[in-house]
């Protein structure tokens, strides 16, 4: 009987690769871009190392700047043994030590992790998160969440981060640079600043798509570390329509085009700077999350791979 | 624990459709419903399928001849987006929601099962549910896929689509799940139907 066999830690093989090319994709997008800005003998390699103490500090400090700028507040075991009781059996399945927990006093359901490495985790939920969903739900949100610290995602994110943080700022630097430096810097390479301009450009817009990508992949590996974690991927399922205000989830569809072909949407999201791995990015799409986690759960109740 | 703990009501439309019977006793013996007495199987004509194209002559004998047969009357209707619709009329709530898998029933065994699209009940809300959010005399659809196996109900606000009552569907849906319909899990697949022809 499927009751006796022993549940096993499956990772989405796919989902991984897709990963990690993405992941590969960038670093040779970069490297190019690199090799190309020194043989156009631009000086500009020299913002890489400003922008990298920059990501590095908010790296490290990931904790810290999150609970200041989003009013979190740490709590003890005392203050809130339930939720404290939830983040630690959760935690233990994980085998990651105790995060910090913190909660935000607001109504707006909202839940996100934060920390480089599972030692220095830190789980926030809001106050309307804890309201709105049941324990089950609860659990999988705070489970969705610490799979990101377990998957170290924050690192992931760090590099994204560092790279597309760097080419916004040169394109910024080079589109001063050429309104403003143009009557000295104009006697011979003018052209050759336009086109590191152009190149610039391109990249930020390539690098922009390739790490959307990877946080689409981050974040369906969380849905599926979460719910290998906790073996129901329906609770997450649930929380996400629950708290997604419902609404969102009802298409405008009607049902007869259900026979034509179902359009692909493609949603252009700008990569916000933060240091958290938030429960609502705006990509992946809700409906594509929700989608893919009834479908574990419907493989996981039938028992099929 | 995790995969076992959750009841699973099987999947089939049979037991869908005695959660409708249910649900509706339920709710009217609260005050909070009146069924409309109409119903409506929403399906892709085809001439290659005998059954579809003697539609006429099949429903009669499905539901007006033979022992225990409902006499449910009905009509054929064609939509705007070339889709057909049976509607069904009874004054019997059971019978009617019976006539419904009858005929569901009888197209998916001859060959058009992959035709049929879904089933749509026509319901009021009398009372007030819950926190009194519903109007009363609201009208409102609980549409039954054949492809999910579950229903959801649907509130159009209009005929255009898009037009629907997005909080009050949740809402509903939430309930019909309470009082035991077997209601589509996932909110993306409530796709409505607008200008349903009843």
């Amino acid at each position: 009987m499927r009751a006796t066999t022993t549940r096993k830690f499956h990772k989405d093989r796919g989902l991984v690769a897709r990963m990690y090319f993405t992941l590969f994709m960038l670093g040779v997008l970069y490297a190019i871009f690199t090799l190309f800005l020194i043989a156009a003998g631009t000086p500009l390699v020299l913002v890489a190392p400003i922008v990298g103490v920059m990501v590095v500090v908010q790296y490290y400090m990931s904790d810290r700047l999150i609970l200041m700028s989003t009013g979190a507040k740490e709590v003890s075991a005392e203050q809130a043994p339930k939720l404290h009781l939830m983040v630690k059996t959760l935690a233990d399945r994980y085998e990651m030590p105790m995060p910090k927990v913190a909660i935000i006093d607001t109504a707006v359901p909202n839940a996100f992790a934060t920390g480089r490495n599972p030692k220095n985790a830190l789980v926030a939920v809001t106050v309307g998160i804890q309201q709105r969903l049941n324990e089950r739900e609860l659990q999988a949100v705070i489970g969705h969440e610490l799979a990101h610290v377990a998957n170290r995602d924050m690192r992931i994110l760090a590099i994204a981060n560092f790279l597309v943080t760097l080419t916004s700022f040169l394109m910024t630097m080079l589109f001063w640079n050429m309104l403003f430096g143009g009557m000295g810097g104009r006697r011979n390479n003018g052209g050759g600043m336009m086109m590191v301009y152009l190149v610039t450009i391109l990249v930020y817009f390539v690098g922009q798509l390739l790490v959307l990508a990877l946080t689409r992949y981050r974040e369906f590996g969380a849905d599926h570390t979460g719910a290998e974690i906790s073996g129901d991927p329906g609770a997450l399922a649930d929380a996400l329509e629950k708290i997604s205000g419902t609404v969102a989830g009802i298409p405008d569809q009607d049902l007869r085009k259900l026979q034509t072909a179902n359009a692909f949407l493609i949603i252009p999201a700008a990569l916000k700077g933060q240091g958290s791995m938030n429960l609502f990015s705006t990509h992946p799409p809700l409906q594509e999350r929700v989608r893919r986690l009834r479908e574990l759960e419907q493989r996981m109740q039938y028992g099929v791979r | 624990m995790g995969w076992f703990s959750r009841t699973r009501t099987p999947k089939d439309d049979w037991s869908a459709m005695s959660s409708v019977t249910r649900v509706e006793a339920k709710l009217q013996e609260l005050g909070e419903i009146t069924p409309a007495r109409r119903a409506g199987l929403i399906y892709t004509d085809s001439a290659e399928i005998t059954f579809l194209s003697n539609i006429e002559t099949e429903l009669k004998t499905v539901l007006h001849e033979g022992e225990g047969a409902t006499k449910t009357a009905f009509s054929i209707k064609d939509d705007d987006r070339g889709m057909r619709w049976i509607i069904l009329e009874d004054g019997n709530f059971n019978d009617l929601v019976s006539s419904v898998y009858t005929v569901g029933n009888a197209i998916d065994s001859n060959q058009g099962g992959d035709n049929l699209l879904a089933a749509v009940f026509e319901m009021y809300f009398t009372g007030e549910v819950d926190d009194r959010t519903f109007r009363s005399g609201l009208r409102t659809y609980w549409i039954y896929r054949y492809d999910r196996k579950a229903f959801y109900p649907f509130v159009p606000t209009g005929d255009k689509e898009g037009d629907r009552d997005r909080p009050t569907e949740a809402r509903l849906g939430y309930d019909l799940r309470k009082h035991g319909l077997i209601v589509e899990r996932s909110l993306t697949e409530w796709m409505g139907l607008w200008g349903i022809p009843f």
